[in-house]
């Protein structure tokens, strides 16, 4: 494979960096960084439906949400280690997006996304009404990191924390990948570029569409499942329509299809958006600066940063000019 | 209490929620009927056409001239995007793309509003005429929210009888069938699209500043505002004319009686309402499945 | 028995009755051609049998088995491919790619979510086997769009093979092609057909790529089979003259 030396570059810088990197910031910052990760894994589960299924979710926010929840109450009603935990929300999540899924993939398209927002909206308004159970507006508060399973305690602190995030997000990238590439992966490809013919192919295309549902929400319920013993809290507004656009934006901008990008979309612009809210003067513009950057790359790079840098890296390696740009519709519309 | 006069009262201010929803909701299924364009931005137009009608009142004192004057100051920004943007994207054929540039134009008109009227919230004065309640079986009612049902009724009308018997309504409904053919006919279509979109933001616009004396403007009434939007267009079916306005009273109807009977539920029956439609009908209650 | 056997084989859309009970067999290793004039049937015929359209009224058979009605990927599970008559592929993969998926689709790793690398390698095979068929695998690095036009026709008959079916539907694999492309496409196919043991079914308007492959026609006129034998008694019958070839320019 051909970006196999880069890829190996990246991992291996990101892996030195991860590990070396904590012990030299200060404790905020670690913080920071780890969220950082998770949003960057929300971003990558994301891609899998927008990016290598062209099913583009507008209520991704849902899986996000139900991870996040799940990890919270049941870290605060029953005595599980936290190591445990978190793979049971992100399966639950899984299993929750079953029906979901299920309903959702008797459409495609423009129906596509408002059926995912439809159910996002409705987990959102359940946080307000089912008060005793998930806090209402105030969320759940008190969540704490528990020690174990064998009395290991490390991940407790923010530090192990944050190497916590960084295996589990290296892990999932791996899986993701593997998955691309598979037999199943070039299925959702054909999917993606024309589903019609794909059927007529012999796939159950609706099939392997409801499949890739459940496990985006899955890799989305575990970034969840991990935000909430980090920020100690679960607040509603994870599952806000706002949260489903924004992870959306992350993604085009990062450059759907590419895995890489949205997980450096999502972990920068987190990043960014912390440290700027740090300067009086650039807070106040931020989110006009970044609405405006996102308009950029939809109108003039709309293959992401990610997919720039790689077509140009292409570019380099044949040594050739590419052809201009042909505006004329796909052979298969 | 006499149960007759609260069940009027009650179905009244259903029938004025549902205008207000209406003008929002009728330009939202306009742009996507004609355009296949989602317009996530809908919402923050809608907050735009409050924050300048507040304005305008501020300045010259007159409401009225606020109704007229505001909407078509939105519609004019809506045009620019439309021509300047929006306009770039048709050849590429993505639904996605729409969807996220107008979510990109949302963040950014939110973002401009917050900047230049700041974050408190501001209210409109209404002219004397539109104060005041009257009594309707000894139950008081706002004189104000009579009109928003009247401006309802006969804006919907207004606009239906222009789609179905104006040469300019059978243009607009063409473009959505099959805009070569236009095209090949003689019809500018850019000049078709801008204005659609324009009036689509006008009448969301118009929306906003209806609302504004209710509710006042502030920051979040766009988010907000935008998912019920949503819930009616998709109810209704996305693009149908008539199944917005039957969306909109069923919204209307929904949010009003469900804060009375079940407060604690009121948001989750609207999307319930909302998922059970497109259960049973993919694609809305008068809309076609794709 | 025969391969394909259609039984008053009938599809009303509203008034309009686009296949009017045609009945029709197809023996193995035959090629057989369904000709007749623009609007007679011919793709919604095709429609019917590779179920993206449910009958109205009547059946398919396929290898002594019912399978009308079925979903569209059922009935290509049980061996039947079709190509389309506006050129249906996945713009933005590589002609290989593109072949291979179709190869990979009568596989049983079909499903393998991770790893697979050995899967795809022998589905890869079966697509290279394809493209050489076709005179492809040059291009087979090339993505499916920047192809020709005619490459690209070529390139889903090339899908249908790979497929491994064993009756391949092809619908007017030259539309839209210049006389040379056409002259190549049809030498192509000629080639094809006589190296492998397949049962073919083509829709075409063309009248000389026809006679050139076919040997057996079938003519449709408003829905219904007015003629049916071999290419030299229907050149010579009076009523598809009279519908079809005197009509036609």
């Amino acid at each position: 494979m051909r970006a196999r030396g880069l890829f190996i570059l990246v991992i291996a810088a990101a892996a030195a960096a991860g590990f070396g990197m904590p012990h030299l910031l200060p404790g905020y910052l670690v913080n920071i960084l780890t969220e950082a990760l998770i949003f960057g894994l929300f971003a990558m589960s994301l891609d899998l439906m927008i990016g290598y299924t062209r099913l583009e979710s507008f209520g991704h926010a849902a899986a996000y949400g139900l991870g996040a929840y799940a990890s919270a109450l049941l870290l605060l009603s029953f005595d599980i280690p936290m190591l445990i935990v978190i793979p049971m929300a992100a399966i639950i999540t899984g299993v929750v997006a079953m029906p979901i899924a299920w309903v959702c993939t008797r459409s495609t398209g423009i129906s596509f996304a408002m059926l995912t927002l439809a159910f996002a909206q409705l987990f959102y308004a359940s946080v307000y009404q089912f008060k005793d159970f998930s806090g209402g507006s105030d969320g759940i508060a008190g969540i704490a990191r528990r020690a174990g399973p064998f009395g290991i305690d490390f991940f407790q602190t923010k530090i192990g924390y944050f190497y916590l995030v960084l295996i589990i997000l290296i892990l999932s990238f791996l899986f993701c990948r593997s998955l691309v590439a598979s037999p199943f992966g070039q299925v959702l490809a054909g999917i993606r570029e024309n589903e019609v013919k794909t059927r007529t192919l012999g796939y159950n295309t609706r099939a392997y569409r409801m499949v890739i549902v459940v496990l985006a929400y899955a890799f989305g319920g575990l970034a969840g499942a991990l935000y909430a013993p980090l920020a100690g809290f679960a607040s509603p507004e994870l599952f806000f329509w706002r949260m489903s656009g924004m992870v959306l934006i992350m993604v085009i901008i990062g450059g759907r299809g590419t895995l890489v990008g949205p997980i450096l979309g999502g972990a920068v612009f987190l990043f960014l958006e912390h440290e700027l809210s740090a300067l009086p003067m650039v807070r106040e513009l931020w989110p006009l600066i970044f609405g405006s950057i996102f308009i950029a790359v939809i109108l003039f790079a709309p293959q992401g940063l990610w997919g720039l840098f790689r077509s140009w890296r292409e570019k380099r390696r044949i040594g050739v000019v590419s052809k201009p740009q042909s505006d004329a519709p796909h052979a298969a519309s | 209490m006499d149960f007759l006069g609260f069940l009027i009262t009650q179905c009244l201010n259903a029938l004025s929620q549902a205008s207000v929803l209406l003008f929002l909701a009728c330009g939202l299924t306009l742009i996507f009927g004609i355009m296949r364009i989602i317009n996530f931005a809908h919402g923050a137009i809608f907050m735009l056409g409050a924050y300048v009608g507040h304005t305008i009142v501020v300045l010259t004192g007159q409401f009225w001239l606020a109704l007229i004057a505001a909407p078509l100051v939105v519609a004019g920004i809506g045009a620019l995007f439309e021509m300047f943007l929006l306009s770039r994207l048709y050849a590429r054929r993505d639904g996605g793309a729409y969807l996220m540039i107008t979510f990109g134009l949302a963040i950014v008109l939110s973002e401009a509003v917050r900047l230049i009227w700041g974050a408190q919230p501001k209210g409109i004065d209404l002219p004397e005429v539109l104060t005041g309640v009257v009594f309707l079986l000894d139950q008081p009612f706002p004189i104000y929210r009579l009109f928003l049902i009247g401006l309802g009724v006969s804006a919907s009308i207004a606009l239906w009888q222009f789609l179905e018997r104006t040469r300019t309504g059978l243009l607009i409904r063409a473009v959505s069938q099959n805009p070569e053919m236009v095209h090949a006919l003689g019809t500018d279509i850019r000049i078709v699209r801008t204005g659609v979109f324009a009036l689509g933001c006008g009448l969301a616009a118009f929306g906003g500043i209806l609302a504004t004396p209710l509710f006042g403007a502030y920051l979040a009434m766009g988010n907000n505002v935008v998912v019920d939007a949503f819930v009616i267009v998709i109810i209704g079916g996305m693009g149908s004319f008539l199944g917005s306005v039957i969306g909109s009273i069923m919204v209307g109807f929904v949010q009003v009686f469900g804060a009375y009977y079940f407060p604690s539920m009121a948001l989750s029956l609207l999307y319930l309402l909302m998922l059970t439609v497109l259960i049973v009908r993919p694609g809305g209650l008068l809309g076609k499945e794709e | 028995m025969p391969l394909l056997e259609c039984r008053g084989l009938t599809r009303n859309f509203g008034a309009l009755v686009a296949v009017d009970a045609v009945d029709l067999t197809v023996e193995p290793g035959e090629i057989r051609a369904v000709i007749g004039p623009n609007g007679a049937g011919k793709s919604t015929f095709f429609n019917l049998i590779n179920g993206m359209l449910r009958p109205t009224a009547g059946s398919v058979l396929f290898d002594g088995k019912d399978i009308t009605g079925l979903a569209a990927h059922r009935i290509a599970r049980h061996g039947i491919s079709r190509t389309f008559q506006l050129t249906h592929l996945m713009p933005d993969l590589t002609a290989r790619e593109n072949v291979r998926l179709a190869a990979l689709a009568s596989s049983p790793g079909r499903w393998r979510i991770v790893g697979g690398a050995d899967i795809l390698e022998r589905a890869g095979e079966a697509a290279d086997r394809a493209m050489e068929r076709l005179r492809l695998a040059p291009f087979a690095s090339m993505k499916a769009n920047e192809l020709s036009h005619g490459d690209q026709r070529l390139l889903e008959v090339a899908m249908a093979l790979a497929q491994n079916a064993r009756l391949l539907l092809l619908d007017e694999p030259t539309q839209g092609l210049s006389i040379e492309e056409t002259e190549r496409a049809v030498q192509i196919l000629r080639e094809m057909l006589n190296g492998e043991d397949l049962t073919v079914m083509l829709v075409e308007h063309d009248m000389e790529v026809v006679f050139k492959l076919a040997d057996r026609i079938t003519v449709l006129h408003r829905g219904q089979v007015i003629a049916d034998g071999e290419p030299e008694e229907v050149r010579q019958n009076a009523e598809v003259q009279n519908a079809y070839l005197g009509g036609f320019d």
